[in-house]
């Protein structure tokens, strides 16, 4: 695959007004370490660290570190051609959507020619959830943004003394991990899905003690019902799975495996190259802040 | 020298209780000099007479606070909705009653196009009043199968193109965007839902908007005024006030002479504009206070809080909707997060300016009213007159408050003929549907009111939104809630002095009196003489907008 002809993974980012989108958008932007390109409803909010801005242009401010951010001003539509006419292109595109908005809807965007949908996290503040779920006005907005959700990130869970309880009220309404933060500060290989992967690296230890990740290598082609069927069945613990594999009905191609949360996509991939097939699975293990979990291991 | 005309009239109604009716209106200067007889106004000094409305009925010119330019605009393209519906020029075009007939329509407008490239828009279809039939693509490929073809529907949530538009929009059954709607063998059906969808249809969408921000539309916009007696029109939020380019047009277009209305523009957040809220409001006193055009107005925020009752997407109190189609929410949209209003409001009050929220839900209105209050606890000011626009599900508690709070109201009281049916019947149901738009409720809290078109949405004409709110009358013929219609002079105030007070243009126009703008509508029956079912019907001869007449476009 080359970068031309290869699909950009987009990342939706909801959540109600206040429970830290911006503060997430900011950490993944501080720590890319591939050209993100970020759809945001206002610049206002970002506050993006000065000292990692290169210039601004209307619209646009482009980083240092190769990521750029993008006003929606003229839209999704409008946004998505400014960004696609940067040289080069961005590896990557994850989009904020307004805090009433429903992330399913912006989510639609991402099945557009050239795009392909990583994933949805949605943001919640775990101080904050309870009484939303209560007030007239938001129950169901925020409801419907649990629902849409394939990673729920709860930020101030510190701050909740029944965490424990939110979690499960939270739990009855959506089926995704919930992965506690403070300031949105979690691992971007958790965060984000769907990448280019370099081909022979094997995973590097996820930089957050609550997670662990594993590989596993293979070069024969794997049969598509298997794969789904074993995929699906994963415990909740298991995040994301990604990589890329042969499949029997299509041995010549790569298939970009993807499943974050309860959802499993598969895309395909470009023609195989002859080297060993590999999926990555991204663990998490404890849903506390403290170091009680094995680091990287190896079963593949 | 002076430079005044007196204009002898079958009857001048002033909207001035002080002085109710006349014989004539004498004009110096582009502003009333005087109302009463021939022989009192003769004797203001030299004069001429000009008798061409002597046997007209002369009104102060409508006041619309809520419609959009695009009204202006969407006459570029072919219209294809239910009832008859005339534009800018004056000419009516037949309404399409069902899908045949849009095809029928279709195919005559394709017959007629010379360029062979040039894709087919049309605009204004509601399926709603064609219960059971769906407009698809084999529809339209039975018009071309060579033309790309867009039709626009009325809510605006739904297109539909027939598959030369689909193959130019690499729309196909590989397309996973939700709202490409697919038939039982996996083909898109050309039914394209929602803006994700809708959007793949570039070329469209392209047209559709280099066309709404043409001249073109800003003179048609003003044309429709003229036709139906507004003498100043309000484009609610869609013109970017932080655009000087867009200014500059606006500007351009009012100052020539011959353009026939005044045109209040509001700052809004939306459709690109500016997001902060202390920005926004700093940008609307800006432009204000350097503008120096007679015929163009600042002074007013949009904010748009809920989506549309018959869209289901309308943020509206418990028990919620009546009979939604399968699978809708149990609730309508925000557009704004509830918490974040307060500080909007409270930005744009203490910059001085009036704050117009699009309100169709009671819940969102309740939101607003809370916001409101939250403002003036937080910074003191009389007068404000910050106004709940569309209004149509506030009840009469909300009014209560917002007569306590010193806020106006906007009601979209032509919902009741276009939507009325369906509300009763699938909204929000009988009761509720009862007290919709209800005027006669405003007026007996103390409101003061205006009511509105929201054209393109609806067609502009004030003489035909206040015969809904005097009569109540839905599509099918049937009264909505007698008990909220109102008299006839009381939508007279409405239309006029009641649009200038919350818009706060009340000391220049919305009544005919001495020293105030010689804005007029001129008509040919007297609206306080005519049965109150035909006041619709009244024609209009046009407008006089500074003491300029502006002589209606003929119907044909």
């Amino acid at each position: 695959m080359t970068d031309s002809d290869a699909l950009i993974p987009v990342t939706v980012i909801g959540g109600y007004l206040g429970a830290g989108k911006t503060t997430l958008l900011n950490h993944i932007l501080r720590n890319a370490d591939e050209r993100i390109a970020v759809l945001v409803n206002d610049f206002g909010d970002i506050n993006i660290d000065a000292a990692l801005v290169d210039s601004a242009d209307g619209d646009t401010i482009s980083l240092a570190n190769g990521c750029i951010c993008c006003s929606m001003v003229d839209g999704f539509i409008g946004a998505l051609e400014t960004v696609k006419a940067q040289s080069p292109s961005p590896q990557r595109l994850v989009v904020e959507a307004s805090g009433v908005a429903d992330p399913q809807q912006i989510a639609a965007y991402a099945h557009m020619p050239g795009l392909v949908l990583d994933g949805t996290i949605v943001v919640v503040d775990a101080d904050q959830v309870p009484k939303q779920l209560r007030n007239e006005y938001i129950r169901d907005v925020v409801e419907q943004q649990l629902r849409a959700a394939d990673l729920l990130v709860l930020n101030k869970r510190d701050l909740v003394a029944d965490a424990d309880r939110v979690s499960t009220s939270i739990g009855s309404i959506s089926d995704a991990p919930q992965l506690s933060a403070v300031n949105g500060e979690l691992p971007l290989e958790v965060l984000l899905g769907i990448e280019v992967l370099e081909r022979d690296a094997a995973p590097g230890p996820v930089a957050d003690d609550r997670f662990g990740t594993w590989s596993e290598s293979f070069a024969e082609p794997v049969d598509r019902a298997e794969l789904v069927e074993r995929l699906e069945a994963q415990p909740d613990s298991v995040v994301r799975v990604k990589g890329f594999v042969r499949l029997n009905d299509a041995p010549e191609l790569l298939t970009i495996v993807h499943r974050v949360g309860e959802r499993l996509a598969l895309s395909p991939g470009g023609p195989w190259d002859g080297s060993d097939c590999q999926l990555v699975f991204v663990e998490l293990r404890s849903k506390n802040s403290v170091a009680d979990v094995t680091l990287v291991t190896e079963r593949g | 020298m002076t430079n005044t005309t007196i204009y002898p009239a079958r009857r001048v109604i002033t909207m001035n209780p002080a002085f109710p009716t006349a014989d004539a209106v004498a004009v110096r200067d582009g502003r009333v000099l005087a109302v009463g007889t021939i022989e009192e106004l003769a004797a203001w000094g030299e004069h001429t007479v000009d008798d061409r409305f002597a046997d007209k009925v002369i009104l102060p010119g409508f006041i619309e606070a809520h419609t959009h330019v695009m009204a202006g605009g969407v006459w570029q393209f072919p219209y294809v909705g239910y009832f008859d519906r005339a534009d800018p020029d004056g000419k009516v075009w037949k309404g399409s009653t069902s899908i045949d007939a849009v095809v029928e329509r279709l195919i005559e407008i394709e017959s007629e196009m010379t360029d062979p490239a040039e894709p087919l828009i049309a605009w204004g279809l509601d399926p709603i009043y064609m219960p059971g039939e769906r407009l698809v693509a084999k529809h339209l490929d039975s018009v071309s199968t060579e033309r790309p073809i867009f039709v626009y529907h009325a809510s605006g949530h739904l297109a539909t193109a027939n598959s030369a538009m689909m193959t130019r929009s690499e729309i196909t059954e590989h397309t996973e965007v939700p709202g490409v709607i697919k038939d039982a063998d996996g083909q898109p059906n050309g039914e394209l839902q929602e803006p994700a969808a809708m959007s793949l249809a570039t070329m469209a969408f392209e047209r559709l908007i280099v066309a709404i921000g043409s001249a073109q539309a800003k003179w048609g916009y003003a044309n429709e005024a003229r036709n139906t007696g507004q003498t100043l029109i309000t484009d609610l939020g869609t013109t970017r006030i932080n655009d000087p380019e867009q200014i500059d047009a606006w500007e351009e277009a009012t100052s020539d002479p011959a353009y026939p209305a005044r045109v209040m523009l509001a700052g809004s957040p939306m459709f690109g504009g500016e997001e902060d809220p202390v920005k926004l409001a700093a940008i609307a006193v800006d432009v204000q206070s350097r503008n120096e055009n007679d015929k163009l107005r600042y002074g007013i925020i949009k904010l748009v809080l809920d989506g549309s009752i018959q869209g289901f997407t309308a943020r509206v109190s418990w028990p919620y909707y009546y009979n939604p189609p399968e699978g809708a929410a149990e609730n309508g949209l925000w557009l704004i997060p509830p918490d974040a209003v307060a500080d909007m409001v409270t930005a744009h009050h203490k910059a001085g300016l009036t704050v117009h929220a699009h309100c169709n839900g009671d819940q969102a209105a309740q939101v607003f009213i809370d916001a409101v209050e939250t403002a003036l606890e937080r910074h003191p000011r009389w007068n404000h007159r910050h106004t709940v626009q569309h209004c149509q599900l506030t009840t009469q508690a909300q009014y209560k408050k917002m007569a306590e709070l010193g806020m106006c109201a906007n009601i979209f009281s032509n919902h009741l003929f276009f939507w009325g049916d369906q509300h009763r019947d699938f909204t929000v149901g009988p009761e509720r549907a009862a007290r919709m738009d209800a005027c006669a409720t405003a007026q007996r809290e103390g409101i003061s009111y205006t009511i509105h078109s929201d054209s393109p949405i609806t067609p502009m004409g004030h003489l035909h939104t206040a015969w809904c709110a005097v009569n109540r009358v839905t599509a099918s013929g049937q009264v909505l809630g007698p008990d909220e219609r109102i008299s006839v002079m009381d939508a007279l105030h409405a239309i006029t002095i009641g649009g200038a007070y919350q818009l706060k243009l009340d000391h220049e126009m919305g009544s005919i009196e001495s020293g105030k703008l010689a804005d007029f509508a001129i008509l040919e029956e007297d609206p306080l003489d005519v049965d109150p079912m035909t006041l619709k019907d009244i024609g209009v001869w046009g407008t006089m907008v500074g003491g300029v007449a502006y002589q209606a476009a003929a119907r044909s």
